[in-house]
């Protein structure tokens, strides 16, 4: 299986909604898309294997991924719909407040332009209520960059390490980052990311704002920020309208897309397994 | 030959002694085109059959006089030893001048009355001699075939490469000596002084079609189910069957759905009327000769006849009639219908028909496997769900306390089940819930099955033509046909595990040997062909150059594939293997260091103490365990 399946623990969350339990997942047979992704769904410079479904977040993904050449792509939703799924209400979305703010990232091997005090200061300037900032793990390990945030009176927090090369992966990233979307009120970032429809499709309302920090070598092939601003205007701004923007990110995660277990296990290879149980 | 015998063979001149013209399919009871015939022909008529016939066809025109025009001397005389008619053998120029019928047919076409002997009369001329012959008020039944229907489009063999016994001359659409289409055919009617009246497309071959439908219904009804399932099934081929460039039931229905399902009928059935000055013709409104022929009907058979005749099924039934009321279609079997009540516990088959249910009104929409494919092929994965969903909780609602369906509901499959509010468009998507019915009741599961079964066998059948059929359907090639129908399930909201596809495939064996009347062998033979079906292998039964192309470009992506995969995995093994060497160099680098030596050195009392107390806990437990189960019987 592609490394890239265990990012932020969603061959684990799968497995679960599988049935397989809480151990290491079998191989997928196929490209999870790991990430809202305004190209064809598989991250850029990854290698790829000819023919090898693509299990797509949208039908607009899969579109996209049919017209540049992408074949055996196949939408199943993200895997945070499946965990929505698993966790309907745990925790109990009652108890709300603030914001959490995901300061833009980049991958370990990209660096991002901006300035990181120009950002707090938006922040506090727009934000009502007290502010979670969610840094990547990358960002997190910087003792400078947390320690600004730490500074500006946010609670400053990291889900955990996506993982690489199958090692070291969170398999409770995304459940941790569940939690945290139903303490909060509001998601925001300055750019528009995974985070915000994992937000929204957890009930926060969104916001996106801020110097989108331009990352050093960013792949234009897709159109980069400008065109995600082009494309999705309505969810941009210090607030959105709301039934709008659930109706987007039900959309872009592919909610209603979600498969039955039985359904997922034959599409992810999983209905008749070779391998046994391997514990991580 | 009897003596009685020879005297009802005229024998006028042009007869041809060394062949025979019966030979090709013959259906039971002469199937529809004896139907047609036999409605149109009033009691009593004198009747002539221009051309070889069906001998039991003849059988169905026993209530009119009969005289039978043939060019083969052996057909001829075998007819008039087994059947009382009067028999002419000879070419066209044996008619008798002097006698006109009531009612002629020319069921064979035209060319079937020409013969090699004499000089040949050709088309124009032949039915310029069947019109003399035609009394005031009578009725002419021509068949024409169809010089680019879809027999021949699907033909391996072109058509002008005929060279058999028959092929002394062939006709194709470059003779403008003959119609080549239904306007010309109307021309060259009412150029030989008749009324040209509505007309039956025949499906799937003209000279024993199955399935007769009226061609103002094919026009006025496009997206009809009742349409759509019978040139399915008329032109799905068997097993056996010659060999075909793509398959004619995909051709059938889609010529259907673009209005062409008459202008692409393999042939035609077409009625003419010499007019009848003074009183009309039985089942004829009073037309005067040379007049306009009566608007169209659209959706009824000329004078009352049906809409359409189709033979199905297993023999016995007969024909099944659609005729056309004031509030719509409605089934109708024509003659008695036996008694089959009995005969599902009789011989325990899976499956039964019964007729005596073919008499409610057909229901009207679109058919549900047209719908689906439909949504698959645009990706329309919120229109499958919602069919899926709606066509799950339609069997759910017919089912029992139990879970279970019985009768016509238990075989409700996609081929069989009209979705009545039209399809997936605006309407369908907007909320309202799509309305199922079943087409054809008469279809019956003996006992009753659990709704997943039947879901699972519906879902399993689409599943297998639309990978077989080579669909480009919204889901990844790498599933297998049972993957492909959880998956389809899991559309329609429910999750199906691979225990349940294997139960509908027995079943779906079960049910085909049922209406294919197969013995043990056969059976095995079906369901090993069954569960053996693969996506990368061509429709079952059908030996078609298209489909088979396409099984072998999906076969070559296939190995593509699993090539690219292979190469894949091996990379990844050989880097995997370079790490776990790193790894294992690195632990006998530190186990052979001095500090893990020391290390070692300092836990090893402690480790010989763990060990030993271990044992000395098990010894413990062992020997307090009998004691306790002492206890435990006091």
């Amino acid at each position: 299986m592609h490394h890239a399946n265990h990012f932020y623990g969603h061959a684990h969350v799968l497995a679960r909604y599988c049935g397989l339990g809480d151990g290491h997942p079998p191989r997928i047979n196929g490209y999870v898309q790991h990430g809202w992704n305004i190209g064809d769904g598989l991250a850029p410079g990854h290698p790829y294997v000819e023919g090898t479904p693509s299990l797509l977040w949208s039908e607009q993904t899969r579109r996209r991924a049919w017209s540049v050449g992408r074949r055996n792509v196949v939408v199943t939703g993200a895997p945070f719909a499946y965990l929505l799924a698993l966790r309907a209400d745990d925790p109990p979305q009652a108890q709300r407040e603030g914001t959490i703010w995901y300061p833009f990232h980049g991958w370990e091997g990209q660096h991002v332009r901006g300035d990181h005090r120009e950002l707090i200061a938006r922040i506090r300037a727009t934000e009502p209520g007290p502010v979670t900032v969610c840094l990547y793990w990358h960002e997190y390990g910087m003792r400078r960059v947390r320690r600004l945030y730490e500074q500006a009176g946010f609670r400053v927090i990291c889900h955990g390490y996506r993982g690489h090369w199958w090692k070291d992966t969170d398999p409770l990233f995304l459940d941790k980052q569940l939690t945290e979307l139903r303490r909060h009120r509001r998601v925001a970032s300055n750019r528009l990311t995974s985070a915000i429809f994992y937000g929204i499709a957890a009930g926060c309302e969104p916001a996106v704002y801020g110097d989108p920090m331009i990352l050093a070598d960013e792949d234009p092939t897709f159109g980069g920020t400008a065109r995600i601003r082009r494309q999705w205007p309505d969810l941009h701004g210090e607030s959105v309208h709301l039934p709008t923007a659930v109706e987007i990110a039900r959309a872009e995660l592919g909610t209603d897309h979600r498969c039955t277990p039985a359904e997922l296990r034959e599409l992810l290879g999983w209905a008749t397994l070779q391998e046994e149980h391997v514990d991580h | 030959m009897t003596t009685d015998t020879s005297t009802r063979i005229a024998l006028p001149g042009g007869e041809m002694l060394a062949w025979s013209d019966l030979t090709g399919r013959r259906l039971p009871g002469g199937g529809p085109l004896a139907a047609l015939a036999a409605r149109v022909t009033p009691a009593g008529a004198r009747v002539l059959l221009a051309g070889p016939h069906d001998p039991e066809l003849v059988d169905r025109l026993a209530h009119a006089d009969v005289t039978c025009l043939l060019r083969s001397w052996p057909d001829g005389s075998a007819l008039a030893e087994d059947r009382p008619v009067r028999v002419v053998v000879g070419g066209p120029g044996g008619l008798p001048a002097d006698e006109t019928f009531d009612v002629v047919i020319a069921a064979a076409g035209l060319d079937a009355v020409e013969s090699v002997e004499g000089a040949p009369v050709g088309w124009d001329g032949l039915l310029r001699r069947l019109a003399a012959v035609l009394a005031p008020g009578g009725i002419l039944l021509l068949r024409l075939d169809n010089p680019v229907g879809l027999t021949r489009m699907v033909d391996t063999a072109p058509w002008y490469a005929g060279r058999a016994d028959a092929d002394w001359a062939v006709g194709g659409a470059l003779d403008a000596g003959r119609p080549v289409n239904l306007e010309q055919a109307r021309e060259r009617l009412a150029g030989a002084g008749l009324r040209p009246g509505d007309c039956f497309a025949a499906y799937p071959e003209p000279a024993a079609p199955t399935a007769l439908v009226d061609a103002g219904a094919l026009a006025a009804r496009p997206g009809s189910g009742l349409l759509d399932a019978v040139l399915h099934g008329a032109c799905a081929p068997g097993h056996g069957d010659r060999p075909v460039l793509q398959d004619p039931a995909r051709l059938a229905v889609d010529a259907l759905h673009a209005g062409l399902g008459a202008a692409l009928a393999p042939g035609w059935l077409v009625l003419a009327h010499r007019a009848a000055p003074a009183v009309p013709a039985a089942g004829d409104p009073p037309n005067p000769a040379g007049a306009a022929p009566p608007a169209p009907t659209a959706e009824a058979g000329p004078g009352g006849l049906p809409v359409l005749w189709v033979q199905t099924g297993p023999p016995g039934i007969g024909v099944v009639e659609v005729t056309a009321a004031a509030d719509g279609w409605r089934w109708r079997v024509p003659g008695p219908v036996a008694a089959a009540t009995d005969a599902p516990f009789a011989t325990r088959a899976a499956a039964w028909r019964d007729p005596a249910v073919l008499t409610g009104a057909v229901p009207e929409g679109r058919l549900l496997r047209t719908v689906l494919l439909d949504a698959c092929l645009r990706r329309d994965l919120a229109a499958l769900r919602r069919l899926l969903r709606g066509y799950a909780a339609w069997l759910d609602a017919h089912a029992d306390d139990a879970g279970r369906l019985t009768g016509a509901t238990a075989l409700a499959s996609h081929d069989n089940v009209v979705l009545a509010d039209g399809g997936p468009g605006p309407a369908l998507n907007a909320g309202a819930a799509p309305a199922f019915a079943v087409l054809d009741p008469s279809w019956r599961a003996s006992d009753p099955w659990p709704v997943d079964v039947t879901l699972a066998r519906g879902l399993w059948r689409f599943a297998a033509a639309l990978a077989t059929g080579g669909y480009a359907h919204p889901w990844s090639s790498t599933l297998d046909v049972a993957g492909l129908t959880v998956v389809l399930a899991g559309t329609a909201g429910r999750d199906l595990d691979r225990a349940t596809v294997t139960a509908a495939v027995d079943a779906e064996v079960a049910v085909t040997a049922a209406l294919r009347g197969l013995d043990n062998a056969d059976r095995v033979a079906l369901a090993d062909e069954l569960r053996a079906v693969e996506p990368t292998a061509p429709p079952t039964g059908l030996d078609s150059h298209q489909q088979l192309r396409e099984a072998w470009l999906r076969q070559k992506a296939e190995l593509t594939r699993v090539t690219a995969l292979l190469r894949w995995t091996e990379e990844l093994l050989t880097s995997r293997e370079r790490a776990l060497r790193r790894a294992e160099a690195t632990i006998n680098l530190l186990s052979g260091s001095l500090s893990y030596r020391v290390g070692r050195l300092a836990i090893t009392p402690a480790r010989l103490a763990k060990r030993g107390a271990r044992a000395a806990k098990r010894r413990a437990k062992d020997a307090l365990a009998p004691r306790r189960d002492e206890q435990e019987q006091q």
